[in-house]
């Protein structure tokens, strides 16, 4: 007689081409990690006109950040640091098979991701209000600087395509909720959670240098 | 398995705690406003820590496969890179493009 299946290992997560669940984990980890790369010469390409404006006209972000809120800049560091505490978190009750801890991270983690769209929502639209719109659009006659729109229209560029990734980052995420109700993830199999939490991880630490870069010049 | 390291819940507040703590620290420091251009020096090395903690122990490349680090190195590398050669261009010009 065979045993209970409940005491074999679960495999039917496991592709053919790949010997074990190991290799399989090890696979998409790499993959993932090579995405990340791409993901960071990206966004590489938006803080290289940063620092060649900010070469050029360094009195112009010295005027224009103060456009830019600091207190909501820290709250919104903070809520996005949370949300990496909470995705690892995620992580480690999938590894442990507490799928339900799993589950109540996850929401956590939507409700700050989705904290941070809705602060960055407030502070695009009081920029709006004022004329303060990316460039040939601005009509913003606050700051005395010819070049005024060229710091916003890096401003909008970095914050927006970071923005965009937070949206898609609550996507995968809910995805992840529906999954693991289906009780798809286990402590053998836990790919998803693990790649979608570095793909969040770098979400956050792309935050962590706009932050002091955007809203901190004295 | 290097790809299966489990964080206790005790480390990973830990390392949040650090980061926020480094995050308050990063707002502290423009309230005593040091000189041009040693602010950009602290802002920007506080942001490098904050984000090799991330990296290390937030994703786990502390205990991950040294080829998997490489790959983030080499990214930092080759932005380097791209900012480096491209300001060789643009801090030695005459006149900066008129029209921008």
């Amino acid at each position: 007689m065979s045993q209970p299946s409940s005491v074999e290992e679960k495999l039917d997560h496991l592709q053919h081409h790949f010997i074990d669940s190991d290799q399989q984990f090890e696979a998409s980890k790499l993959g993932m990690w090579i995405f990340l790369v791409t993901e960071i010469l990206f966004f590489g390409g938006l803080f290289a006109a940063y620092i060649v404006y900010r070469a050029w006209y360094p009195e112009l972000y010295l005027l224009a950040s103060e456009e830019l809120d600091v207190f909501w800049g820290t709250v919104n560091t903070f809520v996005l640091i949370g949300s990496s505490l909470t995705v690892a978190m995620a992580i480690r009750s999938a590894q442990l098979n507490q799928i339900r801890g799993l589950i109540i991270n996850l929401w956590i983690t939507i409700g700050l991701a989705l904290t941070f769209m809705v602060i960055k929502y407030f502070e695009y639209v009081e920029k709006f209000e004022k004329g303060i719109l990316p460039g040939a659009h601005y009509s913003y006659e606050g700051i005395a600087h010819e070049k005024a729109n060229i710091f916003f229209s890096i401003y909008y560029m970095m914050t927006g395509l970071h923005g965009i990734h937070v949206l898609i980052g609550i996507g995968l995420m809910i995805w992840l909720v529906f999954k693991a109700k289906k009780k798809v993830f286990h402590s053998g199999y836990y790919t998803p959670v693990e790649i979608t939490g570095l793909y969040w991880h770098l979400v956050d630490v792309i935050w962590i240098f706009l932050f002091p870069l955007l809203y901190l010049i004295d | 398995m290097s790809g299966h390291h489990i964080s206790s819940a005790k480390f990973l507040w830990g390392v949040a705690i650090s980061l926020f703590f480094l995050t308050f620290l990063t707002v502290a420091v423009t309230w005593i406003h040091i000189p041009e251009p040693w602010n950009v020096v602290v802002a920007i090395t506080i942001a490098a820590i904050k984000a090799t903690i991330v990296a290390a122990f937030f994703m786990n490349l502390w205990w991950d496969s040294k080829f998997n680090v490489m790959l983030f190195l080499m990214s930092i590398l080759f932005f380097l890179l791209l900012v480096g050669i491209t300001l060789l261009d643009t801090l030695y010009r005459v006149d900066p493009v008129p029209s921008f």
